[in-house]
């Protein structure tokens, strides 16, 4: 059965396969698209997988299974970000910086990740084939510090914002659209595929806005988010 | 969660513990229980599950309908791996919004304070 895709949605995936080819703020197009490689292939991890099955990923050492030439530390980010998110922790977090992950990286892969996920997620869901990962196409990291950061107590500075309450009791610029803060492109990048599916204000869903947060609400817990 | 905010809106109330069961069950919204197998199946990746998925939800909620859950549910699937990565903080706002809800729905399980104390331990 063919799914038709709308073409916001066909327009912002475009854009994100492509930016995946490209540098960007702290990592190389080398090593973005090679981590959307690993992230796709991750869930076959046979680490993963066991870890997945014990009381505490802690419980289990061992080697990732792999396709790429990825460093360790990146390898294990990419994987539990994928594979584990809901178990992440603070202690987890802060031994991935302790082997000399920059936060700035760290936020980067996440958004890569991230972005991968939701791209993926989708063509696999309407039964369409995967995205191409694009060819990288060179070029050097930006390597651009952005100062306008905040500790709001999450494990990193997150985007200065004048929080306002609207009307429904929930902020105008909510945590989530200023988690990844310290990488602005990265923020970009997700939130410009986020967008196409999804957006607080929007109200031009083809299902009622009670479904579509069902939907979101069923999905968060099985990721186990609190957020 | 919106859900909530969602129900009082329309002057409808649901059943928000389900959103967090095990099972699925009704929660009072329409077509909750095949939005909720929609929401395991983008979960999992099954690609089986999701031909089936895919095949019911147009007699459902229709072709516009069954794509753009498909997308949120893709789009959901993302952005939990940003606030879990993170380590983010509720909102001051949500927080109070909320607090009685995570409290009885168990979302509160899913709280940082709350996976160190089950994870970090049993290393």
């Amino acid at each position: 059965m063919s799914m038709t895709v709308s073409s916001e949605v066909l327009e912002s995936h475009a854009l994100a396969v492509s930016l995946f080819g490209l540098a960007g703020t702290w990592l190389t197009a080398e090593k973005r698209t090679a981590i959307w490689v690993e992230a796709r292939n991750a869930v076959d991890c046979t680490l993963c997988l066991a870890r997945k099955q014990a009381l505490s990923p802690y419980a289990l050492d061992g080697e990732h299974s792999t396709c790429t030439d990825l460093p360790a530390n990146i390898l294990e980010v990419v994987h539990r970000i994928k594979n584990d998110s809901g178990r992440l922790t603070k202690r987890w977090f802060d031994e991935q910086i302790a082997t000399g992950l920059s936060r700035e990286e760290y936020v980067e892969i996440l958004s890569v990740v991230a972005t991968s996920i939701i791209l993926d997620s989708y063509s696999k869901s309407m039964g369409l084939s995967d995205y191409i990962i694009p060819t990288p196409q060179g070029g050097d990291p930006s390597r651009v510090i952005n100062p306008d950061v905040v500790d709001e107590g999450a494990w990193l500075p997150i985007t200065k914002a004048e929080q306002q309450t609207e009307e429904h009791g929930l902020p105008n610029i909510p945590n989530i659209a200023r988690a990844m803060g310290l990488v602005p492109s990265g923020m970009m990048h997700f939130f410009g595929t986020m967008r196409a599916h999804y957006s607080l204000a929007g109200d031009d869903f083809g299902i009622s806005r009670s479904q579509v947060e069902l939907i979101a609400a069923r999905v968060s817990s099985h990721n186990e988010c609190f957020y | 969660m919106l859900l909530r905010a969602s129900g009082d809106r329309n002057n409808e109330s649901y059943n928000l513990d389900a959103v967090t069961a095990e099972e699925i069950a009704d929660l009072g919204v329409i077509n909750g229980s095949f939005l909720m197998e929609l929401a395991a199946a983008v979960y999992s990746q099954d690609l089986d599950t999701l031909a089936e998925i895919r095949k019911r939800g147009v007699d459902i909620l229709g072709q516009r309908g069954i794509a753009d859950a498909m997308g949120i549910a893709s789009g959901f699937n993302g952005i939990t791996k940003v606030a879990n990565g993170t380590g983010l903080p509720l909102d001051e706002s949500t927080k109070i919004v909320t607090g009685e809800l995570r409290t009885d729905t168990g979302i509160d399980e899913y709280s940082e304070a709350f996976k160190a104390r089950k994870y970090d331990q049993l290393s």
